[in-house]
C-alpha cells in the first residue's frame, strides 16, 4: 500500500491497525472510561437522593415533629430513610436504652449516644464515598496509560521509518495518528473522572458537615432533656 | 438485648442499571461526534516527480508492434534417405554342362574328362565371380546416382525456400515500415494533443500552487468584508523570483490591496513549472487574480 496515495484515516481503521500494545491500552482505557462514567452516574443519583432525603428530614425535624413518632417511622424503614435519619435513629435508640438503665450519669448517657451516632455517621460516610477512589485513580492514571500507548505507537512508527530510504511525513503520520488516539482516550477517560471526583468529594464534605452539625445539635437536645427532668 | 434492632444498617450498593446505560450512552454519543464531526479521510495530491532536462527528450516512440515476423514455414522434415534397395544380384545363369561325350579311351578319357571338368568348374567359378562383381558395381552406381539426385533435389528445394523467405521478409519489412510511418504520424498528433493537455494541467496546477502560497502569506486586514478580488500583474524572473507587482484592478480596499502586494512579494520565489513551455504562461509576466477565500 502506498501510504501517500490512499490513506484511510478512519477511526476504526486506525484503531484496528494499531499495534497490539496500543490496542491493549485502548481497550483498558475504554473499560476505565465506561466504568468511571458508570460510577459518575451512580454517585450522581445517590448524592442527589441523599441531599433530598437530608433536606426533607431536617425540615421535618426542625419543624417540630414528634421525635418519638419520627423514631418509630425511621426504625421501620431504615433503607428508605436518609443518612441523617439513620444517624438520628441510632443515636435516639442508644439514648433510650441508656435512659432505661438505672443510675446512669448524664455523661455516660451522652457519651454512649454520641458514640452510636458517630459510628453510624462513619458507616454512612463510607457508603457515600464508595467508588470515589476509582474515579480518583482513573483521573490520575489514565492520562499516563494513554501516554504510554502513544509513546509506544510513535516508537513503532519511527522504527518503521528507519527501514525506508526516503523518509517522508506520510510514512509516520498514520502511526502517530493511531498512537495519539490512545492519548485522546486517556484524556477522555480522565477528564470526567477528575471533574466527577472533585464535585462529589465536595458534595460529600458538605453532607458530612451537615450531619456533624446535626449530631451536635441533637446531642444538645437530648442532654437538655436529661437535665431538665 | 435486642440484637436485630441493634444491628447497624448497611446500605446496599445500588446496582445502577440506569447509570450503566447512561454511561454507555455517553460513550456512544462521543463516538458519534468523533465519527461524524472529524473528517478522517484525507486526500493527498499525488506526489509530483519532476525531471529536469536540458533539452526536450527525444520522444521515444513505442516500438511498432513486433512486425508479424513470419514464422519460417516449418522445414519439411528431412526426408530420411531412402534406403537404397539393393537388388539381390541376379542369379548367374547356370551353364549347362555339355553333355559328356562317351569316352574313347577309358583312362585317357577319364583323365581328360577330369581335367575338363576341373577347367569347367574353374571357368564357372570365374564366371560367377565376374557376374557378382558386375552386379555389385551396378548397385553401387545406382546408389550413387540416387544419392546425387536426392542431393540435387534438396538443394533446389532449399534455394526455393530461400527465395520465398526473402520475398516474405521484404513484404513484412515493407508492411512494418508502413505501419511505423502511420503510427509515427498518429503518435505525433496524439503527443501534441497530450502535451497541450499536460501543459494546461500543469499551468492550472501551478496557478493553484501560487494562489495557495500567496494566500498563506496574506494577512487580511480586519475590516475586510466579503471576498473581494484583486487583479495584479506580477513580473517574474525565470527562477520565480518576483521583480515587481502592479495592481491592475483594485479591490477598492487599499489596505487589502497592500496586503496582497506584500503577500506576493513575501511569496517570492513563486513555484514555477520546470517545463519550459508551461513556464511561458508565467514568465515574464503573470496576471494574477487573488481572492482572500477560495
Amino acid at each position: 500500500m502506498n501510504p501517500a496515495i490512499d490513506q484511510d484515516l478512519s477511526l476504526l481503521h486506525l484503531v484496528l491497525h494499531a499495534s497490539v500494545p496500543v490496542q491493549l491500552v485502548m481497550v483498558l482505557l475504554l473499560v476505565a472510561s465506561l466504568m468511571s462514567w458508570w460510577f459518575i452516574f451512580l454517585k450522581l443519583f445517590a448524592l442527589k437522593r441523599a441531599q433530598r432525603l437530608t433536606d426533607s428530614f431536617e425540615r421535618e425535624f426542625w419543624g417540630g415533629a414528634d421525635v418519638n413518632a419520627m423514631y418509630q417511622r425511621v426504625a421501620a424503614e431504615r433503607d428508605r430513610a436518609g443518612e441523617m435519619a439513620r444517624i438520628f435513629e441510632a443515636g435516639f435508640r442508644e439514648f433510650m436504652k441508656l435512659r432505661r438503665q438505672p443510675a446512669q450519669t448524664v455523661n455516660v448517657i451522652m457519651d454512649g449516644t454520641r458514640r452510636a451516632m458517630r459510628a453510624t455517621f462513619q458507616r454512612e460516610l463510607d457508603g457515600l464515598e464508595s467508588h470515589l477512589s476509582f474515579l480518583a485513580t482513573v483521573g490520575s492514571v489514565s492520562p499516563y496509560v494513554g501516554l504510554f500507548g502513544t509513546v509506544w505507537g510513535i516508537m513503532i512508527a519511527f522504527m518503521g521509518l528507519s527501514s525506508v530510504a526516503q523518509a517522508t511525513l506520510a510514512q509516520v503520520a498514520p502511526g502517530i495518528a493511531e498512537a495519539l488516539i490512545a492519548t485522546a482516550m486517556g484524556l477522555f477517560a480522565a477528564i470526567p473522572a477528575v471533574v466527577g471526583y472533585n464535585r462529589y468529594t465536595h458534595d460529600i464534605d458538605r453532607l458530612a458537615n451537615r450531619m456533624e452539625s446535626f449530631m451536635e445539635e441533637f446531642s444538645n437536645i437530648l442532654q437538655r432533656q436529661i437535665t431538665s427532668k | 438485648m435486642n440484637l436485630p434492632a441493634d444491628a447497624p444498617f448497611v446500605a446496599r450498593p445500588a446496582t445502577g442499571l440506569a447509570a450503566g446505560a447512561l454511561a454507555v450512552g455517553v460513550h456512544a454519543l462521543f463516538l458519534l461526534l468523533l465519527v461524524a464531526g472529524v473528517s478522517w479521510q484525507t486526500q493527498h495530491p499525488e506526489p509530483v516527480m519532476v525531471d529536469l532536462w536540458d533539452a526536450l527528450p527525444q520522444r521515444s516512440r513505442p516500438e511498432p508492434a513486433p512486425a508479424a515476423e513470419p514464422t519460417p514455414p516449418p522445414q519439411e522434415p528431412e526426408k530420411p534417405p531412402q534406403p537404397v534397395k539393393v537388388e539381390p544380384p541376379p542369379r548367374p545363369p547356370v551353364k549347362e554342362a555339355p553333355p559328356p561325350r562317351p569316352p574313347d579311351i577309358a583312362l585317357e578319357k577319364k583323365k581328360a574328362e577330369a581335367q575338363k571338368l576341373k577347367q569347367l568348374k574353374a571357368m564357372q567359378a570365374a564366371d560367377e565371380k565376374a557376374l557378382a562383381d558386375a552386379a555389385r558395381a551396378e548397385a553401387e552406381t545406382m546408389k550413387k546416382l540416387r544419392e546425387k539426385e536426392l542431393a540435387e533435389q534438396k538443394k533446389r528445394e532449399l534455394l526455393r525456400q530461400m527465395e520465398e523467405d526473402e520475398l516474405m521478409q521484404r513484404m513484412v519489412e515493407e508492411d512494418a515500415a508502413q505501419e511505423v510511418r502511420v503510427a509515427k504520424v498518429a503518435e505525433a498528433r496524439a503527443a501534441a494533443g497530450r502535451r497541450q493537455a499536460e501543459l494546461a494541467g500543469m499551468v492550472g496546477e501551478y496557478r493553484n500552487q501560487i494562489s495557495a502560497k500567496v494566500r498563506g502569506n496574506t494577512r487580511l486586514p480586519e475590516n475586510l468584508q466579503g471576498n473581494p478580488e484583486v487583479r495584479c500583474l506580477v513580473r517574474l524572473l525565470p527562477t520565480g523570483e518576483v521583480q515587481s507587482v502592479k495592481i491592475t484592478r483594485s479591490s477598492g480596499n487599499p489596505a487589502y490591496d497592500d496586503a496582497v502586494v506584500r503577500a506576493i512579494q513575501k511569496s517570492s520565489p513563486l513555484p514555477l513549472p520546470a517545463e519550459r513551455d508551461a513556464r511561458a504562461a508565467f514568465v515574464p509576466e503573470l496576471s494574477f487574480v487573488h481572492r482572500p477565500k477560495e
